[in-house]
């Protein structure tokens, strides 16, 4: 598998700055991967998961249930866009599979059917 | 990047995981956080976002030493609708210096809920205009804060200048039914206008 996602020998826990996390990438820009987006893991990844670094390891264990871009973040403590950039390298390997959000309508928002569904669900709450 | 057909992973249910979001906008301590944690099934979530204003992909850090870089909290919280519908709620940044934050939340969005209190209406013009200008559906609610002074909803759309079919409401932004009432009625109105 990818070396650059291999054991990194540290003892757990972050000991570099996050941008030698991501080796200096950053994405400034959400349009590819808006934050809400979600992940989930594969068969691939489950099965991985030990031999991935910590950061990576993190994010595989709380795809087992569907997580947004943001929730990532927030648990791992690093800006939206490192998490981005992490969430892409596990894709890119096939650990995880990304959610985009729906496509959109002609007046930029979700479909009546997305919306309607999203109406019966607050409704029944 | 994988951009998968989501029933590969799912395992329940035929449809895929799919994300929605809704803002809650308005101004400095109208009560967005508060709103946002008592709708979410998540403990409160507060995230520092680590914004540039420096576009697109994918940059590297090294060829540009000075880039800016602002650091923004921002609030969320998740509910989760059906079997694969989430919807995601998103504080918006208070300051107006944080704007170029919110075409990036606004993008795809349902809709807004603008929060307002009444004793500093001037706080929430801002956020209609840009919702306005965006096309974006958004309702008013009047965040019922102990002591206001109660005014006929016909005063309050003409100190707001809002236009007759934006839906207006008062709210308890500490109570979930309240804040679920207030989310259903942007629902109703969003798909009023895709239907119309």
């Amino acid at each position: 598998m990818d070396d650059h996602l291999g054991p990194d020998g540290s003892a757990g826990g972050r000991v570099v700055p996050v941008y030698a996390l991501t080796r200096g990438r950053t994405r400034s820009s959400g349009r590819d991967m808006p934050i809400e987006s979600l992940v989930s893991v594969t068969e691939h990844g489950q099965r991985s998961v030990a031999s991935l670094d910590i950061e990576y390891r993190r994010i595989v264990e709380l795809g087992r249930r569907v997580v947004s871009l943001v929730e990532i973040a927030f648990a791992l403590r690093v800006p939206v866009g490192v998490a981005r950039v992490l969430v892409s390298d596990l894709a890119g390997c096939g650990h995880l599979v990304i959610h985009a959000p729906p496509p959109l309508e002609a007046n930029g928002g979700p479909s009546q059917e997305l919306l309607g569904r999203l109406l019966d669900g607050l409704r029944a709450r | 990047m994988d951009y998968a057909p989501a029933e590969a992973t799912t395992g329940t249910g035929t449809l895929p995981p799919t994300p929605l979001k809704i803002l809650i906008a308005g101004g400095f301590g109208v009560g967005k956080t508060t709103m946002v944690h008592t709708l979410s099934e998540i403990p409160p979530l507060n995230t520092e976002q680590e914004m540039t204003e420096l576009s697109e992909g994918v940059d590297d850090l090294s060829a540009v030493p000075d880039k800016r870089t602002t650091t923004v909290a921002m609030d969320f919280g998740r509910l989760t609708v059906d079997d694969s519908l989430i919807l995601y709620l998103f504080g918006t940044p208070g300051q107006s210096r944080f704007w170029f934050m919110w075409d990036e939340l606004a993008a795809g969005a349902v809709g807004a809920v603008v929060l307002v209190d009444l004793r500093r209406v001037d706080d929430c013009f801002a956020a209609i205009d840009y919702f306005e200008n965006r096309g974006l559906p958004f309702v008013i609610a009047i965040n019922d804060f102990p002591g206001t002074e109660r005014f006929d909803a016909r005063v309050v759309r003409d100190a707001l200048v809002l236009k007759p079919e934006v839906p207006l409401m008062w709210t308890d932004a500490r109570d979930g039914r309240s804040g679920l009432a207030a989310l259903i009625s942007l629902v109703e109105h969003a798909l009023a206008r895709v239907a119309a």
